[in-house]
């Protein structure tokens, strides 16, 4: 039996497709919903990039069978532009009612005529329905290999929520450990955290923070990347981590040669993580990955998670994130600090920041903030020799300040905006905005959100990743 | 190499059409790239040069800068090469004339490596 389907839909999205479909007339309105897909070890997802609203009178029209259909040539229109654009082709009405929903036997009737020939039409699918009330959503989902189960659509937006084809059952869930925080966001909020799997990439100073927090607030699923080891500079920073996890006795000697063993046997930042991880929580899920995310490998662990956070300084990674977020339809969030160091070693501007990237138009997208140079990007993909040959690297010896207390002020602020959209609890008005506090001012200021129409990642052209999963490369290396 | 870099081999080959543009596997998926044959005026000697560089794996999103000429070109006036230029520096196993025209405004949706190549041999023939 395969995975039952889910749908991943933007807020921008969704929204117009509500208001579509219930604009209060309580009568029913059609529309298609292209998707692309990521196939994943949780099932499969489909992922909403347009939406073609259905008009009433011209393209939903009076049924032969039922009460209405989609017309002959909406459909036909749609369709192909969906095999075109290799995307999914989702027929969407809706019924009345509130909290569930399912097709009538004629939806069912409907389906099983028209599918098949929709499959093959649209390369292979998958092609379906959904049908929507005002708090649930059903599905019924035909791939070449027949007609699959559907599961549940999230809405991703600065609160992410969840609908079903009916209402879940009430969570059994009461752990004493986790009485004070659920008084905040209930039992159902703890057991909607103890569901979800979040990827991290980058386990050092801001990574592992949020990485033991995460596992405090009983996260179900931690995912983490990081190939580096722990070394003795990390000692103040990186959570838990030892003079024995660095093999310091070894590392700190003059000996080169004892220097080099040191290192080697030096703990994975990712092994400390979980360590702490399981001491928070003995049930947490912990995958301590041992890997770089410009590996296609390795980035395809995170193309799963719920929420996923950067923590690394690489450029090269940043360009990863912010193509994984949506291509995935991922919310995301990239934290870090900044020290400005002027000549003669003064120190000028300290800056943290908290960037929220959710996957749609205005929804923070690195690129459109200018935040992944690409002038960096070139130089990152060169060897050391080559660096040095051209002359990128002055002084192998200077190395950015990093300090814990800075760390926290950007990891604090993310992790908080994870916690809040996945219980629900912002209010409606709050702008997932960028961040930055000036440390030194003691000021923190929020950034204008910037969009590009034509962005590759988060743009509607046609060249844009946006929502279509498996179907496009991430900017990964090649596999060798 | 990625899908991405072919098309801007090809675009690079058309653009040049009738000249020698060799490419080379880069093992993280980008291409070494060398155009042999390119004039960059009379203010140097020799007067015709190759042009090489790296297009990353990463591209478009990446810049493609710096790119490299024969160790032997000389201004014919006698003067120092332009502060763009530097070297010779190592590429590739070999001397070269390191020439870094960053584009601070690349865009991934615009810019590409051959206009970038035109654009940096107009800019040697200007100096």
């Amino acid at each position: 039996m395969s995975r039952p389907f889910r749908l991943t839909i933007d807020q921008v999205l969704f929204e117009k497709l509500y208001r579509h479909l219930f604009p209060g007339d309580r009568d029913e309105h059609g529309a298609v919903i292209a998707a692309g897909i990521g196939e994943t070890d949780r099932g499969p997802r489909l992922l909403a990039r347009e939406v073609f609203l259905a008009r009433d009178g011209i393209d939903y029209v009076p049924g032969k069978l039922g009460y209405r259909a989609l017309s002959a040539e909406f459909v036909a229109h749609v369709a192909s532009y969906c095999a075109e654009q290799n995307l999914s082709y989702l027929a969407v009405h809706c019924h009345g009612g509130t909290d569930s929903v399912e097709f009538s036997d004629v939806d069912f009737q409907s389906h099983e005529r028209g599918y098949p020939a929709l499959v093959d039409i649209t390369k292979g699918g998958p092609v379906g329905a959904l049908v929507f009330a005002e708090r649930a959503v059903a599905g019924d989902i035909w791939t070449m290999r027949g007609r699959h189960a559907f599961e549940r659509l999230t809405v991703v937006g600065p609160s992410v929520q969840t609908l079903f084809p009916s209402p879940p059952l009430e969570p059994q869930f009461s752990n004493s450990i986790y009485d004070r925080q659920a008084r905040l966001f209930g039992d159902v909020g703890q057991h909607i955290l103890s569901r979800l799997k979040v990827g991290i990439i980058g386990l050092g100073g801001g990574g592992s923070l949020l990485s033991e927090w995460l596992s405090r607030l009983g996260i179900g699923h931690i995912v983490a990347v990081d190939f580096d080891q722990v070394d003795v500079t990390n000692l103040s920073r990186v959570i838990d981590a030892s003079r024995w996890d660095a093999k310091a006795w070894l590392a700190q000697r003059r000996n080169p040669w004892l220097q080099k063993i040191g290192r080697r046997f030096a703990r994975l930042k990712v092994d400390v993580a979980r360590r702490v991880a399981k001491r928070a929580n003995p049930r947490i899920q912990y995958d301590a990955i041992d890997g770089d995310v410009l590996e296609e490998s390795t980035a395809r662990l995170l193309t799963d998670v719920d929420f996923l956070f950067l923590a690394s300084d690489s450029i090269q990674s940043r360009l990863v994130f912010n193509s994984i977020v949506h291509q995935y339809l991922i919310p995301g969030a990239q934290i870090g600090a900044k020290v400005s160091v002027g000549e003669n070693g003064r120190i000028e501007q300290v800056s943290v920041a908290t960037r929220p990237v959710l996957p749609f138009p205005g929804g923070g997208c690195l690129q459109c903030h200018e935040l992944i140079p690409a002038a960096r990007l070139q130089m990152e993909s060169l060897s050391d020799s080559e660096r040095r040959a051209q002359r990128y690297v002055d002084d192998e010896e200077i190395v950015d300040p990093s300090v814990i207390t800075l760390n926290v002020l950007s990891a604090g602020q993310a992790a908080n905006d994870l916690m809040m959209m996945f219980t629900g609890l912002y209010q409606p008005m709050v702008q997932l905005s960028h961040q930055i506090g000036f440390v030194r001012e003691r000021t923190r200021s929020d950034v204008e959100s910037r969009s590009r129409e034509v962005c590759l990642d988060c743009g509607n052209g046609p060249s844009s990743r946006r929502a279509r999963g498996d179907r496009v490369r991430l900017p990964c290396r090649m596999p060798s | 190499m990625t899908s991405e870099v072919e098309k801007a081999i090809a675009e690079i080959r058309h653009a040049f059409a009738g000249r020698m543009v060799e490419a080379e596997d880069e093992p993280q998926g980008g291409a070494y790239v060398i155009v042999d044959g390119v004039s960059i005026g009379a203010a140097y000697a020799p007067s015709v040069t190759w042009f090489g560089f790296l297009i990353s794996f990463q591209y478009p999103h990446a810049d493609v800068y710096p790119h490299f000429i024969d160790p032997q070109v000389k201004r014919v006036d006698g003067g120092s090469l332009a502060s763009g230029f530097s070297g010779p520096t190592d590429w590739r196993g070999r001397p070269v004339i390191q020439v870094s025209r960053r584009s601070n405004r690349w865009d991934p949706t615009v810019d590409t490596a051959v206009a970038k190549l035109l654009k940096v041999i107009e800019w040697v023939k200007e100096q």
